[in-house]
């Protein structure tokens, strides 16, 4: 009888379950032995009524990443961005990168100054497309601040995301003196930070007011921040996107800003908010034009209409039709097979 | 601190001094004793700060109101710019026209105008292609205004697109771009490579039309320009002065920005084509020979393709905005800074190494009479007070002057290759005889409209650049030239350096003083007798 | 007996000529079917035939298409096999009268009715009288067996082939009136294209390819007759170019360069490849696919060009021609003409008139005798490059040709 016949299929599972079945048999043997023979080729048992005092917390925001910045590390890391990283945001996002010529005067500076530069956020491939995007010489010394609670929650996670991507962690909500003290430490080094200012991936498509962080550490350091726009990573793998849909992005670099003699955080901040709400605008239309609204204070916000709901969502989807950027790269067609 | 030009006495302990030929170089040995070679100036420290430096000049004009006081919500803002002709070689991105109109941009926006048209003052020369405009003004302002039509190039043969002023007391008429005579404030960008650029000729020159420009682009101003680096004592320059008063009275309004650069000419490793020939190091010596071997066995197509990609590290050193006339005072004085070298004393040869590059034929061919205007427009004008070279003395170049032309750029410089030079190489006459036939032929004027070609009169101005040359020497030759063409353009040929001083013993004796203009980087000669 | 050069049907050696041909002239020739043989003189075919003894004989390009193997396959049929090639001819008749030859063997000379009464030996259009008749066929004196030709000691020619010749006309500027009156012919030939430019109110622009022999004849031509037309010639040797200036050209120009001296004169645009305008009428006085190509993109559409110079089989794109609607007519030989003002008269009295008139003898660059034959040849093939325009033959005694100097 015909398999095909069969009222039901075995399940992936199943043959999951097959493949682990495969697997045990061939090591269990081995394992057998290692269990008997024991401590302290296994962890040693807690003899009771002894308490075994907590290691201290070495993941999270105190995560040491310094050895992520030593040669080594630096050497891999350098092959992983230009290699596999690349690639795969070539293939996923396609970017197209504008106004890396607004950076040209420092980097023609025989020190090139460490820069902050800060993005907008809707996915996590916006890191990936920042470690490929900004411009030499400072995308071989840059740095990511990443949320400690969910990049630095495990320890292999905090490995890759240091390796790769040198990523270093950092409070969403506030940033707190120890992770400023690091990041001033690195400034004078020479390294330069992405930090999304946003706090965390937008959770519905629309952006989030900018927090403190980078008007904060910019001013703690004295390193200029650079406001980025990033479009088209939200609609390719936004926040609870199971699996990621290729399409088009754009980066956009603005003009490097300082905060101003008695400028408050708040204040630079909110400069840096319309900054990177302008490159939006300039993104979406053109140079004259968002410069113009900017003038008049009428850029569109990148935080979405005030109301809520689904004209909320309605309005995004007209935002991201707008874009070059939202168009989803043109599917093959599939022509029917007529025998 | 960068050293100032220096004029070497050769003795024979002195190298062999580097010649440009075309899209090669060589070195050459000159006679000791009797020989000097000028050297220009090391580059000029550039602003550090550009963007400020701009903002700082538009908020704080000279003689004239700050940029946002003179511009109002609803008004007509017209910014023109220098075209592809500068600088040379091209510079990198950004370009310093990009950085300028937007910071204008900016604050146009700021006070609400809308109606902003860009122009390309190109005068006479060809329309810039796409990818040459994107460079010059940059992505997002051409992004911005070039699908609406607001960035355009200026049309010296549309009759729609011209507004006639008037006569100046001399009898020159005065018509320029209509939209810049329109609007309410003409902002001028401009690059001042050498002293000749800017002022009055920005606006005069680069917005009118041929009917404007044949009262000094003609044998007649050229002779009487002595030289076109010395405003003071340029016929072409008071004429162009006399235009600008013209404008001025009948209301156009101009907001001039002139910018300098340092003469950081060529990127690493070809920087030891600036450099004194006893400094070059071991390494600059093997550029050197690898180059010239490798020139050698290249096609001249591919060599040329190769030159012209490169773009210079030059950096800004001034801007200033402002009155126009005011503004050119100061922007001179910055050129000299850079580029003038003291020189005592007129000499019999005159030598000079012609480089591949002309403000002519950016992305294009050196053809023969760009040769020309070169050698005796531009590197003998290259003097104030007195020519290097003494009246009735010689000139020697060296370029290899192939009888090629560039058919998209130069259509009527082979006509008047063909035409006009097999006629006469005088230019008086020339103008009298053939000017016309070529300022008014329909098929020059249509390419010149919508292809990127040179007006047809263009190779006529570029014949009377080197009227006074001409006319103050009593010999030119061209070592290493085709001698057919070298002929042609009424010149001497010669196959080595030797030959050539032979040959002009004939002139100016058996042992004549030479002089060479160590050019590129440029350099100004302030020659006192 | 005489001494003559004569070709025979040879393919194996016509063969050879080409393949050797294609290395130089020199080969060609020696290779060649042509040789020097001792023959009897031809008899006199009929009444009204006379012996003439040839002075100067001209090399001209067609003999040397057939004597290098170039020639079309389409003459075998028009001539007669063994012949004795020569057909610009100046000769003494039995009389003593010096007299040229005008090739043509017409209606006359073989004895037919004229198709109208004093018809040339070039007018009518039935060719059937090029080789019937009493003759064995043969387009001209020079390409028939039976009537001999210029490249030996003796030749016989019908009456109304030969014209005598004014005392004042030297030997060396008649041996050019066949060429000449060729020339006058394809310049004539435009009047009606020159007379449409002029109904327009245009000055008539006359383009000139090539500036051999042909070519110069029919600048001549142009500037004798049709004196209002602005000649441009595109000439690729100097000395060819002074020539053509010589002799009335307004503008000469290397062969190159002849488009954009047509659009100069007549101010036209460029488009692609082709002249949106361009000559009122062109004469190709090369004949070949790039002369015809390139005269094709310079001649304004509803022109005329005139194919002077002998093609053989060319490859040429003729969509411009179609597109505009050029005429390409083709200018082997003389006969009648009608003048611009109507009237009718013979070519080859305009052509003695002319070379009265101009030092046509300046075209004659070199004779040789006979029996160097070789270097003659391979001197005319490479002509142009050489400085040269024409060569001939000279036949005369060494007593006579003395006696012409002296005089």
């Amino acid at each position: 009888m015909a398999r095909d016949d069969a009222p039901w299929k075995p399940s992936r599972l199943a043959a999951l379950g097959r493949i682990g079945d495969l697997v045990e048999n061939v090591t269990r043997p081995a394992m057998t032995r290692v269990v008997r023979r024991g401590f302290p080729y296994t962890a040693p048992t807690v003899p009771r009524g002894v308490e075994v005092p907590a290691e201290e917390e070495r993941l999270g925001a105190s995560y040491d990443t310094e050895w992520a910045r030593r040669a080594p590390a630096r050497f891999v890391r350098r092959g992983l961005v230009n290699g596999p990283i690349r690639w795969m945001v070539r293939s996923v996002a396609s970017p197209s990168v504008y106004g890396t010529d607004r950076l040209s005067d420092p980097a023609r500076r025989d020190d090139p100054p460490a820069l902050i530069f800060a993005p907008n956020h809707h996915s996590h491939l916006d890191t990936a497309l920042m470690a490929t995007a900004v411009p030499e010489p400072w995308r071989s010394k840059l740095v990511v601040a990443a949320a400690a609670d969910y990049f630095f929650d495990k320890r292999w996670k905090a490995t890759l995301a240091s390796l790769s991507l040198n990523a270093i962690p950092i409070d969403r909500e506030v940033t707190g003196r120890k992770s400023s003290e690091m990041i001033k430490a690195l400034v004078e080094d020479g390294w330069s930070l992405v930090i999304y200012p946003e706090g965390g991936r937008s959770p519905d498509g629309w952006g989030q007011d900018f927090k403190g962080g980078a008007a904060y550490l910019s001013s703690r350091t004295g390193a200029p921040v650079v406001p980025v726009f990033i479009d088209g990573t939200g609609s390719i793998f936004g926040k609870g996107a199971k699996r990621p849909r290729a399409g088009t992005t754009k980066v956009v670099f603005g003009r490097p800003l300082t905060a101003a003699d008695g400028e408050n955080t708040r204040r630079f901040s909110a400069r840096i908010e319309a900054a990177v709400t302008a490159l939006g605008d300039e993104s979406l239309t053109d140079y004259w034009t968002a410069r113009r609204r900017a003038a008049r204070g009428e850029s569109p916000r990148l935080t979405g209409p005030e109301y809520t709901g689904w004209r909320r969502q309605w309005a995004l989807s007209e935002r991201r039709a707008l874009g070059t950027a939202g168009v989803r790269r043109r599917q093959k067609r599939r022509w029917p097979d007529l025998g | 601190m960068p050293r100032p030009g220096f004029v070497l006495d050769v003795d024979r302990s002195t190298p062999p001094i580097l010649f440009w030929r075309g899209e090669n170089f060589s070195l050459e040995k000159l006679p000791a004793g009797r020989s000097r070679v000028i050297y220009a100036p090391e580059p000029l420290p550039a602003i550090e700060d550009v963007d400020g430096a701009i903002v700082h000049a538009l908020l704080h004009p000279i003689d004239q109101d700050p940029l946002p006081a003179l511009l109002f919500p609803g008004m007509k803002l017209t910014i023109a710019f220098d075209d592809v002709s500068l600088p040379l070689p091209k510079m990198r991105r950004p370009d310093i026209r990009q950085r300028i109109i937007e910071a204008v941009l900016d604050m146009a926006a700021e006070a609400g105008v809308d109606d902003v048209h860009i122009i390309s003052a190109l005068a006479l020369h060809r329309r810039m292609t796409e990818a040459e405009l994107r460079h010059a003004v940059g992505d997002r302002v051409y992004d911005a205004f070039a699908p609406r039509g607001h960035l355009y190039q200026h049309d010296a043969e549309d009759p729609e697109a011209l507004t006639y002023l008037g006569t100046t007391p001399h009898g020159e008429d005065v018509e320029i771009n209509k939209r810049a005579a329109e609007s309410d404030l003409l902002v001028y960008v401009n690059i001042n490579l050498v002293a000749m650029d800017g002022g009055w000729k920005s606006t005069a020159t680069g917005l009118s039309s041929y009917k404007s420009l044949r009262h000094h682009h003609n044998p007649e101003t050229m002779t009487h320009s002595r030289s076109f680096m010395d405003q003071h004592r340029s016929e072409l320059h008071k004429s162009n002065w006399r235009m600008g008063k013209v404008l001025l009275d009948s209301g156009v309004k101009v907001f001039q920005i002139e910018t300098t650069l340092n003469t950081d000419t060529f990127p690493s490793p070809f920087n030891f084509l600036s450099k004194r020939e006893w400094e070059w190091s071991p390494r600059d010596r093997m550029t050197y020979l690898g180059t010239t071997k490798a020139l050698n066995r290249t096609p001249h197509r591919l060599a040329r393709n190769i030159f012209h990609s490169i773009e210079a590290p030059h950096q800004m050193t001034s801007v200033q905005a402002g009155e126009v006339e005011a503004v050119h005072r100061i922007t001179t004085a910055n050129v000299y800074e850079q580029q003038l070298v003291e020189v005592k004393g007129q000499t019999d040869i005159l030598t000079m190494g012609i480089p591949y590059i002309s403000p002519y034929n950016v992305h294009s061919i050196l053809n023969p009479i760009l040769v020309q205007v070169m050698a005796l427009g531009y590197y003998f004008n290259m003097y104030r007070g007195a020519p290097l070279v003494r009246e009735g003395g010689a000139i020697i170049m060296t370029h290899p002057c192939r009888p090629e032309f560039n058919p998209v750029h130069h259509p009527s410089y082979i006509d008047f290759f063909e035409q006009v030079l097999a006629d006469t190489t005088d230019p008086h006459v020339m103008s009298q005889k053939w000017e016309k036939q070529y300022a008014e032929d329909e098929w020059y004027k249509h390419l010149y409209r919508t292809s990127y070609a040179y007006h047809g009169v263009h190779p006529f101005y570029m014949w009377y650049w080197g009227t006074h040359a001409m006319k103050h020497c009593s010999r030119v030759i061209v070592v290493g030239g085709d001698p057919k063409t070298v002929r042609r353009l009424g010149f001497v040929p010669a196959s080595t350096m030797d030959d050539a001083l032979e040959i002009a013993s004939d002139v100016v004796g058996r042992a004549p003083t030479i002089t060479h203009l160590h050019t590129p980087p440029l350099l100004v000669a302030d020659v006192s007798v | 007996m005489i001494r003559a050069l004569r070709i025979d049907r040879r393919p194996a050696k016509l063969a050879l000529a080409r393949l050797a041909g294609s290395f130089g002239p020199a080969g060609a020739v020696r290779l060649g079917p042509l040789e020097l043989s001792s023959i009897d003189p031809p008899a006199l075919p009929g009444t009204g035939w006379h012996r003439i003894r040839p002075l100067l004989s001209g090399i001209c390009g067609s003999d040397l298409s057939l004597v290098e193997g170039r020639a079309s396959t389409y003459f075998l049929d028009w001539v007669s096999f063994p012949f004795v090639p020569g057909h610009e001819v100046v000769g003494l008749d039995e009389n003593g009268r010096r007299v040229v030859i005008e090739p043509v063997l017409g209606h006359a000379a073989r004895d037919f009715p004229l198709p109208f009464p004093n018809a040339a030996p070039g007018d009518g259009d039935d060719y059937a009288h090029l080789v019937g008749g009493a003759l064995e066929p043969g387009i001209q004196t020079g390409f028939c067996c039976s009537t001999g030709g210029g490249w030996s000691d003796e030749l016989v020619a019908h009456e109304s082939q030969i014209h005598q010749l004014p005392d004042e006309l030297s030997d060396e500027r008649a041996v050019l009136v066949e060429p000449l009156a060729g020339g006058i012919h394809a310049a004539l030939s435009l009047v009606p294209a020159v007379a449409r430019a002029r109904s327009r109110g245009e000055t008539p622009v006359v383009a000139v390819l090539g500036a051999g022999t042909m070519g110069l004849a029919a600048i001549l031509g142009l500037r004798r007759y049709l004196p209002d037309v602005r000649i441009v010639v595109g000439a690729r040797y100097p000395h060819q170019q002074t020539l053509a200036r010589a002799f009335g050209a307004d503008v000469v120009v290397a062969d190159g360069e002849l488009a954009r001296a047509v659009r100069r004169e007549v101010g036209c645009h460029v488009v692609g490849d082709y002249l949106s305008g361009g000559s009122h009428a062109t004469i190709d006085a090369v004949g070949n696919s790039n002369s015809i190509a390139s005269s094709l993109r310079f001649t304004r559409p509803r022109g005329t060009i005139a194919l002077l110079g002998m093609p053989a089989a060319v490859d040429v794109d003729l969509t411009g021609l179609w597109h505009r609607e050029t005429a390409v007519v083709g200018a082997y030989t003389y006969g009648t003409e009608t003048m611009p003002d109507g009237t009718r008269r013979r070519t080859f009295h305009l052509a003695i008139e002319t070379a009265v008139d101009t030092p046509v003898d300046k075209l004659l660059s070199a004779t040789y005798r006979l029996e160097d034959y070789e270097d003659a040849l391979s001197h005319a093939s490479t002509a142009g490059r050489r400085g040269a325009v024409k060569i001939a033959f000279d036949l005369r005694s060494p007593d006579s040709r003395r006696t012409q100097e002296a005089s």
